[in-house]
């Protein structure tokens, strides 16, 4: 009797390595936590990864034009900024090569007036919450010195976030983040044992571990800045990684129903894994292939989201053949240990 | 195979009526992808009104509703958020500036009266007469046409009040206040009991016509401040749309190419299956209706790859059982059966992060979060029952003449498996032991 699909030869053996593969991940891991102790400790906000407007509060402005901006041209902005007590402004410029079309078949709305506005450069300003209603309309008065300093221009954005809802949405989005990983964990509990739960539980630590610790990474470099859209993003990281994860640990639990009177599951776990990494890995290129399609082709507000999915699929895949399987087994030769010599 | 047939036939409905929705109704755009603003108001307590009840909160809306459309924008959206929030979005403005001046301005229309303080100085005072008490207004000018005037036409109660006031009032001013501002201060000469009369004020034709305005849709019960603000100009909203276009229709192509590159003829059908899923969503998309945004888009998109998903675990199964040899319709059977659990399992931790997303997000992560959802509850049908139903009509009962149909070669398909040993539950399984 011969089954080609166990005796093919595996291809990875995971619990002979274990510690290599555990110990890539830790390569990972120690660098990402430590990348995100030290934000907490110069940020003034205290948290992990730089925080945009969502939770801090604050106003973001952008502009267009039609010209190229300069460097000076900035400063004198800043400067300019403030003198009417805008303090401490965060100005970016982008340069756009490829002009933005506008055409007017896809709206059918004829109170669109702007047409060919070709722009070759965009300003964003970030700042305090400001006001836009009233005498005192301080939103006003930065239009009205951005158009003085630097010349005509398209208004492209404004987002505004009150200080309170900031602090609100922030409180959301963490118990957000909490229930996910409970309602996962009762899931699997349910559906498998809670040896299973709790090792892909670790294993989603792992990715949204490693896609904060990233942008803490790009936060420090770049100064890129995390909003609502990142926990998004790292809860369906989280929920692609279970997706893998399950897919393992099905053919787990398929297999020691069959195998187990003649096999360890130490072999259980390897054969799974390999009888199950083509899927594994195919599933994740297909996510990829379209996550890859949005960075590139895609709108420019959703590419930091986009990216942080990549990074977490990425090491979802990772973690679900390489660490949610190895700690299983592990768990499992443990509690085999303890029951042989009940001290 | 009469089953089949049936299954195919509730297929091709399914996809002629989503054609037909598709056509015949619009889609929603998000204003970050048609531009528009989104302001969300607060409403804050007054000394006068201390508490939002919800009836403060129902006036407020009334009065914004009515603000709104006196705005003349089409597919203007007004509504509660919470317990003292009003979300309000107005597609295509090219001035957001001035929507918002204009929908925060309490508009509290006041007539006052002149008494004298302790200290002998002339001091305005309430007379009770107020906004509330008025009926309509309508823009006017004076009698050469040249100043514009607001004339007002007071309710019943209102009439017999002011009737009541001018005559006591005959020879001194009379106090026009507009939240809190004084905008004249005519001297009243004969009493006025036709509950008729005007405001002016030196207005220009705007001013006048904004004055008509918010007197008709009434003052706002407390203030409302606008505590976020989402605004897109038209210019960027289309190149996000145009891009997001784009990037949908190359990640739809490259997704399609490798699945049938490595999937083959199976891979041809779970294409098939991914062109009908993306009818059917956009047709429910259509109906429900879904507002398109940008983050919706993504999650559309990022649903594409999930939908190939529940394929791939099943042509992966599918070889397998060829692969010990298994005869060609009980390997596609089993291929179904035993992906199937790994499949519900991880499609349920999916719909448990949306519904969570959907419960504590903003409104980006809400729309995310719902176009996610949906498509993964779509992916389950197209990908088990459409595909299913292809694999079992094209393939039908016979041998697997061709492996390479699935990508697989001929050596690869082992014949020692001999069924005696396996009992048949676990031969429908698709276990061998």
């Amino acid at each position: 009797m011969t089954n080609p699909n166990l005796e093919r030869k595996n291809i990875v053996d995971i619990v002979k390595y274990k510690w290599l593969w555990l110990g890539f991940s830790l390569a990972l891991l120690v660098p990402a936590i430590i990348i995100m102790i030290y934000s907490m400790i110069i940020y003034p906000s205290h948290t992990p990864v730089r925080v945009g407007i969502d939770f801090t509060g604050g106003t973001m402005l952008q502009y267009g034009f039609s010209k190229e901006i300069k460097d000076p041209d900035i400063s004198m902005l800043r400067t300019n900024l403030q003198k009417v007590g805008v303090t401490n402004p965060v100005i970016q410029t982008e340069k756009k090569s490829n002009k933005i079309i506008v055409s007017d078949k896809t709206t059918k709305t004829p109170t669109v007036q702007q047409t060919n506005a070709s722009i070759k450069s965009i300003v964003s300003i970030r700042t305090k919450f400001l006001s836009s209603q009233g005498a005192n309309n301080e939103t006003i008065k930065v239009n009205n010195i951005v158009k003085q300093t630097l010349g005509e221009y398209v208004p492209l954005q404004v987002s505004a976030i009150g200080p309170t809802l900031g602090k609100e949405l922030f409180k959301n989005a963490m118990i957000a983040l909490l229930l996910c990983f409970f309602g996962i964990i009762g899931y699997l509990t349910i559906r498998f044992n809670i040896d299973f739960a709790v090792c892909a539980l670790i294993a989603l630590f792992h990715d949204a571990i490693f896609v904060c610790g990233a942008f803490s990474l790009f936060g420090l470099l770049f100064g890129t800045e995390v909003d609502s859209l990142f926990i998004t993003a790292i809860l369906t990281v989280i929920g692609f990684s279970v997706h893998d994860t399950i897919v393992v640990f099905d053919r787990i639990r398929e297999n020691s129903k069959y195998l187990s009177k003649k096999k360890s599951f130490n072999e259980i776990a390897n054969i799974s894994v390999n009888q199950t990494l083509a899927r594994s890995i195919n599933t994740s290129l297909t996510a990829l292939i379209t996550l890859l399609a949005l960075y590139f082709f895609g709108g420019s507000t959703t590419k930091d989201f986009v990216l942080a999915m990549i990074l977490g699929i990425i090491t979802g895949t990772y973690s679900s053949i390489f660490n949610a399987s190895v700690l299983l087994a592990m768990w499992r030769e443990g509690e085999a240990k303890l029951t042989a010599k009940p001290a | 195979m009469k089953k089949e047939n049936l299954v195919f036939l509730f297929i091709l409905g399914l996809v002629v009526a989503s054609i037909l929705v598709i056509i015949n109704k619009p889609t929603k755009f998000g204003l970050d992808l048609i531009g528009g603003s989104r302001l969300v108001l607060e409403a804050r307590p007054t000394a006068e009104v201390p508490q939002i009840t919800p009836e403060v909160m129902d006036s407020l809306l009334y009065s914004i509703e009515n603000r709104v459309n006196a705005m003349g924008v089409a597919e203007t959206v007004v509504q509660k958020v919470g317990t003292n929030r009003l979300l309000v979005e107005i597609p295509n403005i090219s001035d957001p500036q001035k929507a918002k001046d204009y929908l925060g301005k309490t508009a509290n229309l006041e007539f006052k009266k002149q008494v004298k303080g302790f200290n002998g100085q002339e001091t305005w005072v309430s007379t009770g007469i107020s906004g509330k008490d008025l009926k309509n207004a309508y823009l006017g000018t004076d009698q050469t046409g040249h100043e514009w005037h607001v004339n007002f036409v007071l309710n019943d109660k209102g009439s017999k009040k002011f009737g009541k006031l001018t005559s006591e009032m005959v020879g001194k001013p009379l106090g026009i206040f507009f939240d809190n501002e004084l905008v004249s201060s005519p001297v009243v000469n004969t009493p006025i009991t036709g509950g008729e009369g005007y405001i002016s004020g030196n207005f220009k034709r705007e001013e006048a016509q904004n004055m008509v305005n918010f007197l008709n849709a009434g003052a706002l019960p407390v203030p409302a401040v606008i505590i976020e603000e989402n605004s897109v100009g038209p210019t960027l909203g289309l190149d996000s749309l145009h891009k997001s276009e784009m990037a949908g229709l190359v990640g739809i192509t490259l997704v399609m190419i490798f699945m049938i590159l490595y999937y083959r003829v199976p891979g041809f059908i779970a294409n098939i299956a991914l062109s009908i899923y993306g009818l059917l969503i956009f047709a429910i998309f259509k109906i429900i209706p879904v507002t398109l945004t940008l983050a919706g888009i993504a999650g559309f998109i990022l649903s594409i790859g999930m939908a190939v998903d529940a394929n791939i675990l099943i042509f992966e199964r599918t070889k397998e059982e060829l692969r010990i040899g298994r005869t060609l319709y009980a390997a596609i059977n089993a291929g179904f059966e035993r992906a199937f659990t790994s499949i519900f399992d991880s499609n349920m931790t999916t719909i448990i992060t949306c519904s969570i997303l959907y419960m504590f997000g903003t409104s980006i992560v809400k729309g995310f979060a719902l176009t996610l959802a949906i498509g993964v509850a779509v992916s389950m049908f197209t990908a088990i029952t459409v595909t299913k139903n292809f694999m079992h009509l094209i393939f039908g009962a016979g041998e697997l003449t061709h492996p390479g149909w699935f990508g697989l070669k001929k050596e690869e398909i082992g014949k020692a498996i001999s069924f005696e040993e396996t009992t048949a539950r676990k031969a429908k399984l698709g276990v061998i032991d």
